[in-house]
């Protein structure tokens, strides 16, 4: 009975064995010019291999919400590679398991064999915007990102694409760099609990999918413009501006009671603008220090949709969508201009613990643009390098009802950690 | 419009990008130095052919160094890095010369100067594993304190300047002749220092912080069998504290030795309540006034942790002139 699938087993391994072993005829598929250090089994020139388990322990007070009450769990954990593939050219991957599901979040590779600072990125990685959508979540200052950013940008935005990167002096004391990115398709995720999907939301039924093969008009598009400088032996400031555009992406509804054809709303773009700066203080010894920064984001364009019901009686179990009454229902696309912000302020205690205090401020994407505020105060200890705990306390008051969260954070740095990230 | 807006925008941040990438040619060979005591050494051999930057200031953590712009602008326009090794700068200096883009100071190139490559280290670890702490796989990389160091790092900037700058081989050679000259008369008064150390009967131990002043204190023959950090990078837990607490008492410990970017409260703490003196000194170049060159920097910790102990002054060295003339 399980005879077939054991043959296969035994055939692939078997075929793995002598392709490893490079014993090629003519006709065999082959790895063109090489000195053997592909075929290998020794493990000479592995990539790094690191393991970043983020565990989380929250309370949350919020009546009604499906938030409500204690949550304890492995957030996430992220299995990273990274190594050189050749003198010109250097690669990451990191496949992240959350919500018992494996996902390759990034998987990139940056040419730097040009003379010059240019280097090129392609593949699969976060966007290049502001000073926080680079990092993964488990390497932010705060539990989550900055509301404003996961409601404008997502709790994690990333996509298959290429982007150009390029940096250069200005006197002594000053880098300007600059990056320019292309994508198939920008996807916003999040990562469990307390996240929220992105585009669409609002009313549970209407969702949007970017489109899979896009026009070249209808790449989405991202740049960031930053110049970072000492302003005086003890401190830094760093000020910077991006942009992301999404075209062409898709709002759906999904629940029935739409008329055929009116399911669909497509050719939809949005424009993100952020301005971001950051001031550092440090002292003598580097170890104690002051970094005061916020961003301002605006987006403009279609910013998502909500389910125009025109009165019918939706939310009937027995109601039929065949109906009539139903045929004026519609999905009622939000094109319209909602601004955000964040601002934060963390003090380093030593090398070890820092104290912060952020607020974020945003207009949501649903219908009337409430607004949303969101205070942080947290606490981080980093017992070493490999270890870090972090103690949170989080209100947020949207539309009246407010929601409190208390959050322990233990993050683990098994080997190597790293992402990419750009200053 | 917006799409108008952006596709502009992106094409003018190109071009001023492409504009701004001029770089002016130097006239001397640029050296940038991770630590200041390697800048010492390479303004002295290098003299008027070198322009010298440091990384670091004598004062910084080099265990949490940040990377400023100035750190990136400097690096990125090196002729030749020079650095400690044995993974001392691990944590910062390979991600800042990846950014930095500077061919010519990637590994293996005559522009990458590690002053670490065949330096007999203490404390290489047997077994490498984190619960070891902090650890380095090459070794205790503080060897700047070791007074044997001298004539070792100056060979290395030697090398790397005459590697990349032929041209001035002779005057880099006259430089490090006067320099190692400077470093022989230094390394007898400092033996004369582990002579009064070796003779005092009173010397038994030290605490120290971290594992900065090994080197030193081997040279000294002072030993130091308890640090406050329990594993290196290890911060204490009070068990610990009150081990090293009890562990001095009973030895009699009259120092706790800590740098002064690692004097902390557990420092003070533990020195009290064990009835021993605080000794916090530099380690590295610049870290106080006094230190401002690496022969002064020995010279002033031998001669401060002379004074901690209460050993006697050095006699003043016979000048072998005078004996000559009676």
């Amino acid at each position: 009975m399980n005879s077939i699938p054991i043959i296969s087993l035994c055939l692939l391994v078997t075929s793995s064995v002598s392709y490893a072993q490079s014993f090629q005829s003519p006709g065999m598929p082959t790895s063109g010019p090489a000195s053997g250090q592909s075929g290998r089994f020794d493990n000479s020139f592995n990539p790094a291999l690191g393991l970043t388990l983020d565990l989380s322990g929250l309370y949350t007070d919020a009546p009604g919400s499906a938030n409500d009450g204690l949550d304890l769990s492995l957030r996430t954990a992220e299995l990273s590679f990274g190594a050189w593939v050749d003198p010109t050219a250097h690669a990451y991957a990191n496949f992240v398991y959350v919500e018992d599901e494996l996902v390759l979040e990034e998987a990139a590779a940056t040419y730097v064999g040009w003379d010059s600072n240019a280097t090129i990125k392609a593949g699969r990685f976060y966007v290049d915007f502001g000073k926080q959508m680079q990092a993964h979540i488990h390497a932010l200052r705060t539990y989550e990102r900055p509301a404003v950013l996961r409601t404008f940008l997502g709790e994690e935005l990333g996509g298959d694409g290429i982007q150009y990167n390029d940096w250069t002096t200005m006197g002594d004391a000053t880098v300007v760099r600059w990056s320019l990115g292309a994508f198939g398709a920008l996807v916003s995720h999040s990562h469990g609990h307390e996240g929220e999907e992105h585009e669409g939301e609002g009313e549970a039924e209407v969702a949007s999918e970017p489109i899979l093969r896009p026009d070249l008009d209808e790449l989405a598009l991202t740049a960031r413009l930053t110049g970072f400088a000492d302003v005086s032996e003890a401190s830094t400031l760093q000020l910077g501006a991006s942009v992301r555009y999404l075209p062409g992406f898709e709002i759906h509804h999904e629940g029935g009671f739409v008329e055929e054809g009116k399911e669909v709303e497509s050719d939809l773009s949005n424009t993100v603008v952020g301005l971001d700066a950051t001031w550092s203080w440090l002292d003598e010894s580097g170890t104690e220090g002051l970094t005061v920064g916020g961003e301002f984001l605006m987006i403009d364009g279609d910013l998502g949709g909500f389910f125009d019901d025109a009165g019918d009686g939706l939310g009937d179990p027995t109601a039929d969508p065949a109906d009539p009454i139903f045929l004026n229902n519609s999905i009622a696309v939000i094109d319209d201009t909602a601004t955000g912000f964040y601002a934060f302020v963390d003090y380093a205690l030593d090398m070890r613990s820092s104290l912060g205090l952020q607020y974020s401020q945003v207009e949501v994407l649903e219908e009337g643009l409430p607004e949303l505020d969101e205070w942080d105060v947290y606490y981080t200890h980093k017992p070493t390098e490999f270890q870090r705990m972090r103690f949170g306390l989080t209100l947020a008051e949207h539309e009246g009802e407010r929601d409190t969260r208390f959050s322990l954070q233990y993050t683990l740095f098994l080997g190597p950690h790293s992402h990419g990230v750009n200053f | 419009m917006i799409n108008k807006t952006i596709y502009i925008a992106l094409v003018l941040m190109g071009v001023l990008g492409q504009t701004a990438l001029g770089i002016t040619p130097a006239d001397k060979l640029n050296v940038v130095t991770t630590v200041p005591d390697l800048a010492w050494f390479a303004k002295e051999i290098g003299g008027d052919q070198v322009t010298v930057t440091s990384l670091s200031k004598g004062r910084e953590n080099l265990h949490s160094l940040k990377v400023r712009p100035r750190t990136l602008v400097s690096i990125s326009k090196a002729d030749v890095l020079i650095e400690m090794g044995l993974s001392l700068e691990a944590t910062w200096l390979p991600e800042l010369v990846l950014a930095s883009r500077n061919r010519k100071i990637h590994e293996g190139e005559p522009g990458r100067v590690n002053c670490g490559e065949n330096w007999v280290a203490m404390d290489v670890p047997a077994d490498l594993s984190r619960e070891g702490g902090d650890l380095h796989p090459g070794g205790n990389p503080h060897y700047a304190l070791s007074p044997r160091s001298g004539t070792h790092i100056a060979d290395h900037v030697l090398r790397g300047l005459v590697a990349v700058d032929p041209s001035h081989e002779e005057q880099f050679l006259e430089r490090y002749t006067k320099l190692t000259e400077r470093l022989g008369k230094a390394e007898k008064k400092w033996k004369r220092y582990a002579e009064l150390f070796e003779q005092s009967k009173t010397i038994e131990m030290v605490v120290t912080y971290h594992s900065e002043f090994d080197y030193l204190l081997d040279y000294l023959g002072v030993q130091s069998k308890m640090a406050i950090e329990p594993k290196p990078g290890v911060p204490p837990t009070a068990k610990h504290l009150a081990k090293v607490i009890s562990h001095m008492r009973d030895e009699s410990i009259p120092l706790v030795l800590t740098a002064n970017w690692s004097n902390s409260k557990n420092v003070t703490m533990v020195a009290s309540k064990a009835g021993a003196k605080v000794l916090e000194l530099p380690v590295m170049v610049d870290g106080e006034p006094w230190a401002s060159d690496w022969i002064l920097l020995i010279d002033g910790l031998m001669e401060r942790l002379r004074r901690g102990y209460g050993l006697p002054e050095l006699e003043p060295e016979k000048e072998p002139s005078d004996q000559g003339n009676r």
